[in-house]
């Protein structure tokens, strides 16, 4: 109990800390960290989806999209206030997944991952139709900055405190979902749907929830990114994202929710590594991918975990020996 | 043992994010950045980019540098992506500190890379369709000359000719929406009727169902502003359809690979480009011809293949650097750099005679440009 | 809008189609032994497209690089399912998935490597001259890859129904415990489905290439529409998929040529939704393909 809180405390410290210390050595080390908050949040309500209700969804890219489109539209060419368009954007998605949801989850399996990749493509394609709007696959641009309350939030170190403070947000709605008695509903549904039902769970309705409230999410974390981009083109959200998402969620252990923050985080680091391959990036990222994967078939949070585990047991062994001898 | 390979992962992660690039020379070295696309959907045209701004590069090094300066081009893949290439010209002004940014391919990364550049004012010559709006983007030029001369210029052409109705088939994407845009402009300018149009998806195995469509209201020309293999599914399209009548392509059709997939089809494409692709029929009083002649000598000796349209692109936008640092005599100072290409005058470069002002960043004229067609497998100039 | 025309749509639906429904066999082939949708047989097509226009290349006859770029892939299919599925075949699904992924990437880079970045054009198998009616022409080579598809489904066909080791293969994946019981081996069968999967993937790489141009990531999209295809046709027909594909082409050709060129993408999704809707709620309820899973 102790060590969890303790390893959740260093994690906070050295998020706290990332900007006056790694992050100051170059504001690009201050936007990767950005990236990966937004990803982590990306990912973390795909496996509340995904890992928990079972849903497989190749959607999250539709709503992820809608947040960021909305954002950007309303800021840059209506000169609404971030947060305003944010919560918009979140409203706009939550409506949006609700009718969509409760139409589309009635689907398992590899058919609701079509229809949901459908959705993705669907509004990819309107992205790019409704050009006046959009800016279409030229893209949207000068989408301003985040600002709060007449703070200007223009450079990266303080951005960074917003995206990191609204993932860590999500992560613990969550997990605080997944602990709820809406949570055990959920894994009850997950493993037997019509034996749930039996017992008088209304799965749709649950469903449905879980889905709206991971497209929320996924809709905040585009609002992010509009602004840290300061520019949207429809390339960043086609169904190739939701399957890029849906690789970090197993890359990292489905059903774990920090596991698809660390596969994000893998996920989104990874580049770093292999540009130095250059012509052999793609080849290399294939191996690396297939390496974790055979050799941690559990995701790279089963790994940490019992990795932990066996470091615990090794401590208190050796614990238990010197008090032996005292 | 797991334990450990967790660990070296680990480390080996936070080590890449935290090494600082690049060792102490003993010349004094200036760095520019490329953001080309090495992977993804816009790698073929990556490689371009990338042999000729190393060409180019090395050149110039040769010759001695500037300002006391030797050059060091550190290049980033975008993945063809907007967010990867954000990411790629992040790292390149923090951390690798370059001066000036060149490369992209396509609009909406191009927008993605002049987002970044504007913001940490560093200046970014860039190379495509983007309309580059120069009082609300600065640091950002573009080398690619404007989208208006590269349909303008066919049409001038096709009036010429008497042609009296076009289509457009125009691919769903950026290309497509500029091409769009700029054939209508063309069309009033030179008076010719858009009479059909029609979008398709670069993807697509085959496009004879909208060419059947434009065929029914019988234009005598086709624009269909894409490029590469969509382009040659177009032209081999037509010529399964004997649909015969002249098909436009983008200036960036200008390119071996291209001439490639389209040589063996019957219908009569004309691409737009950059004088580069005919070095052998320019006037010898044309000021570009000595620069051009060059560059695709030394092209063809360190590559075994011709300059082409985008080596052309980025070959000037290093040189544009260059003069800037002359100019502004200085090549640490990246606002200053900005403000030297911006006043670069009558430098002829490989795309045309540079002319930059405060509101022009593209620096060239509709003249810059010439038509090619394929004939017996070669590109020929139609006069 | 005049006949011409019309057939014209009609001919664009039978070569997109045509495309859709080979991959769409392939796919089923994986699936329906092996229960994995699998995201390497793009790379499969791609694979096979291009070892078969190098040898060609190189002056080997036609037929036989055929023959020899299906023995490739079928290698290099057995050999990717003994080293990289075997391992996964005990996680959950999505992770067994996520492994083709990663496969898929891997192969793509490899073919990167070899074959470059630029595109790559493939010799007809009977010449340049397509068919014509009136003023509309359809490619020959698409009735080349009508032929395949019916040849494959007839080996198919032949090879479940009418030999042992077929049969063996329908008792694994209908009950694969059962089956083991008998003394049937899943590892052959499971090296079996991707060997013939890649081998399938393959022959509609070359077949299909002659149609456009084929370049290292050209797999992905065929791929995709397979797997729209089988989410049509419901995953349990080979026979249905192949009708799904052929369906799919028409409904895209036909939405360009009647409706409008720049929706026909939003149509065709919005159909594969529709259909996936009225399936599920007329679908009977002990269907073991309900998941799909």
């Amino acid at each position: 109990m102790l060590r969890r809180y303790a390893t959740g405390a260093a994690i906070l410290i050295f998020l706290g800390l990332y900007p006056v210390t790694f992050g100051a050595t170059s504001t690009y080390h201050c936007a990767i960290m950005i990236v990966l908050g937004i990803y982590v949040i990306l990912a973390v309500s795909l496996d509340l989806l995904v890992g928990f209700a079972g849903q497989l969804s190749l959607g999250h890219g539709a709503f992820y999209a809608i947040g960021a489109y909305t954002s950007g539209i309303l800021t840059a060419t209506y000169q609404m206030s971030p947060t305003g368009a944010m919560v918009i954007g979140a409203c706009l998605t939550g409506v949006i997944a609700a009718i969509l949801g409760w139409s589309v989850l009635s689907l398992k399996g590899y058919y609701l991952a079509m229809a949901t990749m459908g959705l993705t493509a669907i509004t990819h394609s309107v992205i790019i139709g409704w050009q006046s709007l959009t800016g279409g696959a030229s893209g949207l641009r000068d989408v301003p900055a985040f600002h709060l309350f007449g703070l200007a939030l223009e450079s990266y170190d303080s951005y960074y405190y917003v995206v990191w403070i609204l993932a860590i947000l999500v992560v613990l709605a969550c997990l605080a979902i997944v602990r709820s008695p809406m949570g055990r509903t959920l894994m009850a549904l997950h493993s037997d749907e019509a034996a749930a039902s039996t017992l008088g769970i209304n799965c749709s309705f649950h469903k449905t929830c879980t889905f709206v409230a991971s497209a929320v999410f996924a809709s905040i974390a585009g609002s992010l990114y509009a602004h840290y981009m300061g520019f949207l083109a429809p390339d960043d959200f086609s169904i190739f994202t939701s399957i890029h998402l849906l690789v970090m969620v197993f890359l990292g252990g489905v059903g774990t929710l920090y596991g698809a923050a660390l596969g994000a985080i893998f996920l989104k680091l990874l580049p770093e590594l292999t540009h130095t391959f250059q012509d052999y990036e793609l080849l290399g990222s294939g191996i690396i991918l297939i390496l974790i994967l055979v050799f941690m078939p559990q995701g790279l949070w089963g790994l940490l975990s019992i990795a932990g585990r066996k470091m615990l047991a090794h401590l208190s062994v050796q614990a238990e020996s010197k008090g032996v001898r005292q | 043992m797991k334990k450990t390979v967790m660990l070296l992962f680990s480390s080996a992660f936070f080590l890449s994010l935290t090494i600082c690039g690049g060792a102490v020379a003993a010349d004094k070295i200036v760095k520019i950045g490329g953001v080309y696309p090495l992977t993804g959907y816009l790698s073929w045209l990556g490689e371009y980019y990338k042999k000729a701004a190393t060409l180019e590069v090395e050149q110039i090094n040769k010759a001695g540098g500037v300002n006391g300066y030797k050059l060091e081009l550190v290049i980033y893949d975008d993945q063809s992506s907007p967010e990867e290439a954000t990411r790629a010209a992040l790292r390149l002004v923090s951390r690798d500190q370059v001066v000036a940014i060149t490369g992209t391919a396509t609009a909406p990364i191009t927008g993605a890379v002049s987002s970044v550049a504007n913001k940490n004012k560093i200046p970014a010559i860039l190379s495509s369709g983007y309309d580059v709006k120069a009082d609300k983007e600065p640091f950002l030029f573009n080398t690619a000359h404007p989208t208006y001369f590269a349909i303008g210029r066919p049409f001038m052409y096709l009036k010429k000719q008497n042609v009296k109705s076009a289509g457009l088939l125009m691919p769903i994407g950026s290309l497509g929406e500029i091409g769009i845009a700029n054939s209508k402009r063309a069309s009033q300018d030179f008076n010719i009727p858009i009479v059909c149009e029609e979008r398709f998806d670069v993807k697509a195995p085959d496009v004879t169902a909208q060419l059947a469509k434009l065929r029914g209201s019988t234009p005598s020309a086709i624009f269909s502003f894409t490029t590469g293999e969509p382009a040659a599914l177009v032209a081999k399209n037509m010529a399964q359809l004997r649909f015969d009548v002249p098909l436009i392509v983008s200036h960036g059709n200008a390119t071996p690979g291209f001439l490639r997939l389209a040589s063996g089809f019957t219908t009569n494409i004309i691409v737009p480009t950059g004088k580069i692709m005919v070095p052998e029929s320019l006037a010898a009083n044309d000021p570009c011809k000595a620069v051009i002649v060059q560059f695709n000598n030394l092209h063809q000796e360190r590559y075994g293949e011709p300059a082409n349209y985008f080596s052309g692109l980025v070959a000037d936008a290093v040189m544009l650097i260059i003069e800037g640092m002359k100019i502004a005599k200085s090549s640490t100072d990246p606002v200053k750099i900005r403000d030297g290409i911006e006043n670069i005058k009558n430098f002829p470069g490989i795309g045309g005679v540079y002319n930059m002002s405060a509101t022009d960043h593209y620096g060239t004229k509709m003249d810059d440009m010439v038509l090619i067609t394929i004939k017996e497998g070669n590109w020929t100039q139609i006069q | 809008m005049d006949i011409s025309q019309i057939i014209q749509f009609t001919f664009s639906g039978l070569t997109l189609g045509s495309i859709y429904a080979l991959m769409a066999v392939s796919l089923s082939i994986v699936y329906k032994v092996s229960r994995v949708i699998s995201f390497a047989q793009g790379e499969f097509f791609v694979f096979g497209a291009l070892t078969m226009i190098t040898l060609t290349g190189l002056g080997v006859w036609a037929p036989i690089a055929f023959l020899l770029s299906i023995l490739v892939a079928a290698l290099l299919g057995a050999a990717i399912e003994q080293t990289l599925i075997r391992p996964v075949l005990n996680s959950p699904l999505g992770t067994i998935v996520t492994m083709t992924i990663a496969v898929s990437l891997a192969l793509r880079g490899l073919a990167l490597l070899i074959w470059g970045r630029g595109s790559h054009t493939s010799e007809p198998f009977s010449g340049v001259e397509p068919i014509r009616i009136m003023e509309a022409a359809l490619q020959m080579q698409v009735l080349w890859i009508l032929g395949t598809t019916l040849l494959a489904l007839l080996v198919i066909w032949l090879f479940f129904e009418k030999t042992m080791l077929g049969i063996a293969i329908r008792a694994v994946a209908d009950n694969s415990f059962g089956a083991s019981l008998m003394g049937i081996s899943i590892r052959k069968v499971n090296l079996l489905s991707w060997s013939w999967g890649s081998a399938l993937g393959a022959v509609a790489g070359m077949v299909v290439a002659p149609l456009y141009f084929i370049q290292y990531a050209s797999g992905v999209l065929p791929m995709v529409n397979g797997f729209i295809a089988i989410a049509i046709s419901g995953l349990r027909s080979i026979p249905a998929a192949v009708i799904a594909g052929f369906f799919l082409g028409f409904v895209e050709a036909y939405s360009i040529g009647f409706v409008s060129s720049q929706f026909a993408e939003i149509i065709v999704f919005t159909v594969l939704i529709v259909v996936l809707m009225i399936r599920t709620k007329t679908a009977s309820r002990t269907s073991f393909d309900e998941k799909g899973m």
